[in-house]
C-alpha cells in the first residue's frame, strides 16, 4: 500500500509522508531527489505526529482484548492501589523493625560497654596496692624492710689508668721446645689456660 | 462603613503581624520543641594514670531507679514495692508510700551497680524505669571508708563537674566536649528514623600521667594513718617530690575519705590540708634563711657567733626553744640544734632586704601555682611593711604562713642543686608534656650554697634532731630538718603545734623530698614533757617509715663514701 503511494506524484507524497515511519533524512532527500524538476513548488506545512505512550498503548490493547467495562477499570485501579499499599506497608513493616532491632543493639552494647566498664574496675582494683597487700597477707606474705643496706665503698680498681704494653712471654725456651713436642705427639692442650699469672 | 472597615482589617492585621512576627522565634522554638528530639551525646571523660600508668580512676555505668507513680495502678503497688524492696533494699513502706502519691516521676535508688540492675530487669515492673549513668570510680585506699589519694584526685559530681584537685583543675581537658544528634519524632513520642538527623560526635575528654606513684602514695597513707593515730593529732600530711623535676610523688592526707561514696561524706574532709591550709613551718624555715645568709656571703657553716639562748628585737624578747645560754656555736651547729638566736643572727647579718629577696627566690612569697584547685596561701607583707620583729621571727619560721607545697618546694632548691623547680601534679596531658618540664628551671641559690647547705642538713640527720628519722645504711646520707611551731588562737600562742620533718636522699644524688606535718599532736606522755610533741618524735618516725618503702620500692642505694 505505502509501497503504491510512493511512486505516485510529488504532492501526493508531501501529504502522506507524515504517516509514513521515516527519518527526516531520508524524507528530505526524498523531496529533493522528486522535487528538483519543480523546484518553486512548495511543501505542505507538516504536521508533528503525537506518539503514543507505551501504557496508553498497553492499556489500550488490554481493553480491547479484555472487553473492560467501566466497573472492570475500577477492580483493575483498586487492585493496582491495594498492591501498592501492600508494597507501602511491607517496607513500612521492615523499617520498624528495622528500627527495633537498632534500638535492642543500642541497648546491647551498652550493656556489653557496662560490663567491659565493670571488669575494667574489676582488672584494675585487682592490681590496686590495697588490694595486693591484702591479697598478699592472706597469702602469709609479709613486706620486710631490709635491716640494713650494704655501703657503697670506692672502686678499688682504677679504671682511668692505660693499660700498658702485653707482659712479654717469659716461659723457657727448653719448656716451650717440650711443650711443642707433646702437643704433637698427644694434641694441642691449652697450657696458658692452667698457668698462673 | 469603609473606615470601621478599615480599622478593623487593620486590628486583625496587626495582631496576625504580632504573632507572625514579633513572636516568630518564640513560637517557632515551642513548635521544634514538640517534634524535634534533642539527645546530648556525653563524652568520655578522661582516665587519670600513675607514673608508671597505673590507672587510678575508671568510668563505670551505674543506674538509677525511678518509678511514674501514675502509671502504676493500685493493685500492681504492691508487686512493685516488693520488687523494688527485695532487690534494691528499699524501704517498702516508703516505696508504696511514694507509688500512692500524685507525683509524676521520683527515684527509688540512684546509682547502683549493673548487678542490681540485671537482677530488676526481668520483674518487667510497671511504671519503673531504669537510668544509666556514668560514674568515676577510685581505687581503694588503706580502709573500708577512702580511697587512693582521694585529696590530690577529688571526684566527680553527679553534674559530671570535676570537684577538688586534679578532678577539678583539668576540668576541661578530661571533661571533652559533649556531642549531640538531633531528629524528629512523631506523636508518639518516638523518633522518626527516616527524618532529617543532625549528628556531632562527642569529644572524648583527653587522658592524664600524673607523676604520682600508687604504691609510694599507698605506703605514704598507710605510715601516715599510723603516725597520726599514734601521736594522738588531729590531721596530718605527707608531700613526696620528684627533686629534679618538682613531681608530686606521694600526696596524702590523713583522716581522708571515700570519692566513691562523696555524697555521703562530711564536706569538711573534702578540703585538703597540703595546699588548701596554711602553716607556720617553725625551724624547717631555718634551711631557707642560712641558704640565703650564705648566699648573701654573711655567713658561712663555720662562722662562730654567741648565743646566749635570747635575743631582744623590737622590743620583744625572743628565745632559744630549750632558752639555754649555748655559748660560742657555728652555724652548723645551730641548724642541727634548731636554734633560734641562731637564724635571727643569721637574719641580720645579710639585712632585712636581702631576706625578703631570699624568701621570693624560694617562692615563699606567691602561690606555689600548683595544678590542683584550691589553693590556698596568705602571703607575707610587703619588705617595707614588716616590722623587725616580724622579720626575726621569720628567719625561724613563726609569724609566717606558709602551704606545704611552696615549703616542700623551697626545700628542694637545697636538694635540686640550687634550682627552684616548679611543683607539679600532671606530667602529660594526652600525648603532649606539661610545659612547665620543658621550662628552664630558675636558679635561687648557688650550687656551691646548695651543697654547703646540704652538708649542714646530714649534719642535723647525724648530730642534731634529725636522729630518728635514720635509716639503716643511710645514716650518712639522709639531709634533713625538723620544725615545730605553735598554733596561733585569736592572735595567742597556744601549746598545740604543727610539728614537722623535711629531709631527701641519698643527699649527694636525691632521689626524693618529703615533707611530713603532723597538727596538733599529742604525743603520748607529752603532758609532763612538752617536747615530745616535737616533730623528732612525731613526723619523723613517719617520714623514716615512708622512707624505707622508697628505698625498696625505687632501689635507692647510698651514695659512696
Amino acid at each position: 500500500m505505502r509501497g503504491d503511494r510512493s511512486t505516485g506524484s510529488a504532492n501526493d507524497l508531501a501529504k502522506d509522508e507524515v504517516h509514513v515511519l521515516t527519518s527526516t533524512r531520508i524524507l528530505a532527500r526524498r523531496r529533493l531527489g522528486t522535487a528538483g524538476a519543480t523546484p518553486h513548488v512548495t511543501a505542505q506545512p507538516r504536521r508533528r505526529r503525537r506518539t503514543r505512550g507505551f501504557v496508553q498503548v498497553a492499556g489500550a490493547v488490554a481493553a480491547e482484548r479484555l472487553r473492560l467495562n467501566m466497573f472492570g477499570h475500577a477492580y483493575v485501579g483498586v487492585g493496582a492501589v491495594v498492591i501498592g499499599l501492600l508494597f507501602y506497608l511491607a517496607l513500612a513493616a521492615q523499617i520498624t523493625q528495622a528500627s527495633y532491632d537498632m534500638s535492642r543493639l543500642q541497648d546491647q552494647q551498652r550493656q556489653l560497654i557496662a560490663e567491659q566498664d565493670q571488669l575494667r574496675y574489676q582488672e584494675v582494683t585487682m592490681h590496686a596496692p590495697a588490694m595486693v597487700q591484702q591479697q598478699a597477707a592472706q597469702s602469709g606474705m609479709q613486706r620486710v624492710v631490709p635491716s640494713s643496706y650494704v655501703a657503697g665503698s670506692p672502686v678499688a680498681i682504677d679504671l682511668t689508668t692505660p693499660l700498658g704494653a702485653s707482659p712479654a712471654d717469659a716461659t723457657p725456651l727448653w719448656m716451650r721446645a717440650v711443650a711443642t713436642v707433646v702437643n704433637a705427639v698427644g694434641g694441642t692442650r691449652d697450657v696458658m689456660a692452667a698457668t698462673k699469672h | 462603613m469603609l473606615v470601621v472597615a478599615a480599622v478593623l482589617a487593620g486590628m486583625v492585621w496587626s495582631r496576625l503581624a504580632y504573632w507572625q512576627v514579633v513572636q516568630h522565634g518564640r513560637l517557632a522554638m515551642q513548635a521544634q520543641a514538640q517534634y524535634r528530639e534533642f539527645v546530648q551525646l556525653p563524652a568520655l571523660r578522661g582516665a587519670i594514670f600513675d607514673r608508671n600508668l597505673k590507672q587510678l580512676v575508671v568510668n563505670t555505668t551505674v543506674y538509677s531507679a525511678f518509678v511514674s507513680p501514675d502509671q502504676v495502678a493500685a493493685g500492681d503497688r504492691d508487686r512493685v514495692a516488693t520488687g523494688l524492696s527485695s532487690v534494691l533494699g528499699a524501704d517498702k513502706a516508703k516505696v508504696m508510700t511514694t507509688l500512692a502519691s500524685n507525683t509524676k516521676f521520683a527515684y527509688i535508688q540512684r546509682r547502683f551497680a549493673k548487678t542490681k540492675a540485671d537482677q530488676l530487669r526481668p520483674l518487667k515492673l510497671p511504671g519503673v524505669g531504669l537510668q544509666e549513668e556514668t560514674q568515676r570510680s577510685y581505687l581503694p585506699g588503706i580502709a573500708t571508708g577512702s580511697t587512693l589519694a582521694a585529696n590530690v584526685l577529688g571526684f566527680v559530681d553527679w553534674n559530671g563537674d570535676g570537684k577538688y584537685g586534679v578532678e577539678q583543675n583539668y576540668q576541661q581537658v578530661l571533661g571533652g566536649t559533649p556531642g549531640f544528634i538531633s531528629s524528629y519524632r512523631d506523636l508518639a513520642n518516638r523518633e522518626i528514623v527516616l527524618g532529617t538527623h543532625t549528628h556531632q560526635d562527642p569529644i572524648n575528654g583527653q587522658d592524664l600521667v600524673l607523676s604520682l606513684d600508687a604504691n609510694i602514695q599507698y605506703a605514704a597513707e598507710q605510715a601516715l594513718a599510723d603516725g597520726v593515730k599514734r601521736d594522738n593529732a588531729e590531721s596530718g600530711s605527707v608531700l613526696i617530690m620528684d627533686p629534679n623535676t618538682g613531681g608530686i610523688v606521694a600526696w596524702a592526707d590523713y583522716p581522708s575519705y571515700n570519692a566513691n561514696d562523696f555524697n555521703h561524706t562530711d564536706p569538711a574532709l573534702f578540703k585538703d590540708n597540703i595546699v588548701g591550709s596554711v602553716y607556720e613551718p617553725g625551724s624547717v624555715m631555718k634551711v631557707v634563711t642560712l641558704s640565703g645568709a650564705m648566699n648573701a656571703g654573711a655567713i658561712t657553716p663555720d662562722t662562730v657567733i654567741n648565743d646566749p639562748g635570747v635575743l631582744s628585737v623590737g622590743g620583744y624578747r625572743i628565745y632559744d626553744w630549750d632558752r639555754r645560754n649555748h655559748g660560742n656555736v657555728d652555724y652548723t651547729y645551730v641548724l642541727a640544734h634548731s636554734l633560734n638566736v641562731g637564724a635571727m643572727k643569721a637574719m641580720q647579718a645579710e639585712g632585712h632586704p636581702a631576706f625578703y629577696s631570699n624568701l621570693q627566690a624560694f617562692g615563699l612569697t606567691k602561690p606555689s601555682g600548683i595544678d590542683v584547685a584550691d589553693e590556698n596561701c596568705l602571703l607575707p607583707p610587703a619588705a617595707d611593711k614588716m616590722s623587725d620583729s616580724q622579720y626575726a621571727t621569720a628567719s625561724f619560721g613563726q609569724g609566717i604562713d606558709v602551704n606545704m607545697v611552696q615549703m616542700l618546694a623551697a626545700i628542694n632548691v637545697v636538694a635540686n642543686g640550687g634550682k627552684y623547680a616548679p611543683p607539679h601534679v600532671v606530667e602529660r596531658v594526652g600525648t603532649h608534656i606539661n610545659p612547665v618540664l620543658l621550662q628552664p628551671q630558675r636558679q635561687a641559690i648557688s650550687p656551691q650554697t646548695a651543697a654547703k647547705m646540704t652538708a649542714m642538713m646530714q649534719q642535723v640527720v647525724q648530730h642534731g634532731s634529725g636522729w630518728t628519722s635514720r635509716i639503716k645504711g643511710f645514716e650518712l646520707d639522709q639531709a634533713g630538718k625538723t620544725g615545730t611551731s605553735q598554733i596561733p588562737v585569736n592572735g595567742q600562742y597556744t601549746q598545740d603545734v604543727w610539728a614537722s620533718f623535711v629531709g631527701f636522699l641519698p643527699a649527694q644524688h636525691p632521689k626524693f623530698t618529703m615533707l611530713v606535718v603532723i597538727r596538733k599532736p599529742h604525743y603520748p606522755g607529752a603532758d609532763r614533757d612538752w617536747t615530745l610533741n616535737d616533730g623528732y618524735m612525731t613526723a619523723e618516725p613517719i617520714w623514716k617509715t615512708i622512707a624505707q618503702s622508697l628505698v625498696v620500692d625505687w632501689h635507692i642505694t647510698p651514695d659512696p663514701h
